[in-house]
């Protein structure tokens, strides 16, 4: 599966929201409504599911999916 | 002062939620203690309880939010929304800075702290969910119903064991007394069926460890009284003033009057064996609505069914009605369905609002052989008895007294 695709599927599963809610370019505190408190969870779980480590300030709520997307594949080395 | 109505009410409880099972399920005198189903807790001296099956087919909050609380917050949403439908109000017409939220519990939120404390100890620090520190706290239930419904104004959580609610109840008639605030959302709420909370009731050593008769283990001022059986839920009240109630045109259920707290002072745990305490409490209380002893009709007891609280209350009763003690209706309907701690006072003042509406006392169940003797007990089945005014006993550990009196609209 693609970074991206992981990265939706981590989301729906935490925020228990559609897929289809989740839009590439829109940041995740504007599209779907994530707080401090939920990017918290986001970050831990997203560095389980890419078994890797996330800088505090590397993902914010203001970061969109395509951001993430480009940090956890620089960490990955895809 | 103005009067302090009772406009819409909120109940979630073992034997019903909705203000309409709830009434059908006591007036009848069943009892909806049983063994204790969601999780293994047969290894517990006391293992019954007065558990609540069925929230989610009630609730209207999201799984998102659903995953960021613990049941006592969603008991709160689910009994705050039971109330505003009841008294009809569309909150978002109200003026949200004149709205407010006054709640009362004794445990917090030990369901969800419980499960992520065990994460935390396989896990490690990553594996707790982050909404722990907002989830598990005592005033937690206060701040989803405000963030729920947009609600700005003075608010309060009250934290003083069983009788928390009534004091939070006591409190929200004071301030609304003020003209702080236009309307009130009061009562309470508790979860104590989760692994931890029993065991530290069980550690307390105050629960009926009757397990194989769960229907006849709790038994209030009857002689083979052998401790109290919990329950969880929530009991929610819309307050308002009479006349911001009368210009909406609402139906009023009640009115409460009068609220008399004090403390005992003497011990960690037990209370005043004289009940002297209590006893100024309730003269309190009905100095506070400008009544006499003459004119109660009906005592709703706190009834721990343990030898020094009975004992101690049916002295306070004595010592401040005198030879009216012997004819005052007095009962304990929650030994039907179990002992809610801190939302116990607001439950049972619900329970006191539906009698008066219909006339008919809820009764004492497994009271065959009263003990203490002088008391005008309500027991085994409902009474029919026209209510006018009453009054609503709560007491906590360390010697809390609280009283309200409530009287017909």
């Amino acid at each position: 599966m693609e970074t991206k695709e992981k990265i939706k599927e981590v989301l729906v599963k935490l925020l228990k929201i559609k897929p289809e809610e989740i839009k590439d370019d829109i940041n995740l505190a504007d599209g779907i409504g994530v707080d401090s408190t939920e990017m918290v969870e986001t970050v831990i779980a997203l560095e389980k599911e890419f078994s890797t480590k996330l800088g505090p300030k590397e993902i914010t709520k203001f970061s969109t999916v395509n951001e993430i997307e480009k940090v956890i594949n620089s960490k990955i080395g895809k | 002062m103005e009067k302090i109505a009772v406009t819409g009410i909120g109940i979630v409880a073992p034997s019903g939620i909705g203000r309409r099972q709830f009434w059908a399920n006591i007036k009848s005198g069943r009892s909806f203690i049983k063994k204790i189903t969601r999780f293994d807790s047969s290894l517990y001296p006391a293992h019954i309880a007065g558990q609540i099956d069925e929230l989610d087919k009630y609730s209207n909050v999201s799984e998102r939010l659903l995953k960021k609380m613990d049941t006592f917050s969603h008991m709160a949403l689910i009994a705050s929304e039971l109330a505003l439908q009841d008294a009809g109000i569309d909150i978002k017409q109200e003026d949200p800075n004149l709205v407010g939220i006054f709640l009362g519990n004794a445990i917090g939120g030990w369901l969800y702290a419980e499960t992520e404390l065990r994460d935390m100890y396989i896990e490690g620090r990553e594996g707790v969910s982050p909404y722990m520190a907002s989830a598990w706290f005592p005033a937690a239930p206060q701040g989803q119903v405000s963030i729920y419904y947009g609600i700005k104004g003075f608010s309060k959580t009250i934290v003083a064991d069983r009788a928390s609610s009534s004091e939070a109840i006591g409190y929200a008639k004071k301030t609304l007394g003020k003209n702080k605030l236009n309307l009130i959302l009061a009562g309470g709420m508790e979860a104590p069926v989760s692994p931890y909370a029993l065991l530290c009731c069980n550690t307390y050593g105050g629960l009926s460890v009757n397990n194989g008769h769960p229907e006849s283990a709790y038994r209030p001022f009857d002689k083979k009284k052998s401790g109290f059986v919990i329950a969880e839920g929530a009991g929610i009240m819309v307050l308002e003033s009479e006349k911001k109630a009368h210009a909406r045109g609402t139906n009023i259920n009640a009115y409460i009057t009068g609220f008399g707290s004090t403390c005992d002072g003497v011990d960690r745990i037990n209370p005043d064996p004289s009940g002297v305490q209590l006893a100024r409490a309730i003269k309190l209380a009905l100095a506070d609505a400008k009544l006499n002893i003459d004119q109660i009709d009906y005592v709703s007891l706190d009834g721990l069914a343990m030898e020094v609280w009975d004992k101690s209350e049916a002295a306070a009763i004595k010592s401040v009605f005198g030879s009216r003690a012997k004819d005052i209706l007095v009962s304990c309907p929650k030994s039907m369905f179990g002992n809610l701690l801190g939302a116990s006072g607001a439950v049972d003042l619900i329970i006191t609002i539906l009698a008066m509406e219909h006339n008919l006392i809820p009764p004492t169940l497994n009271l065959n052989q009263p003990d203490p003797l002088g008391l005008n007990y309500v027991a085994l089945e409902a009474k029919p008895a026209v209510i006018n005014k009453a009054l609503i006993i709560s007491r906590g550990r360390g010697g809390i007294n609280s009283v309200l009196v409530v009287e017909r609209a």
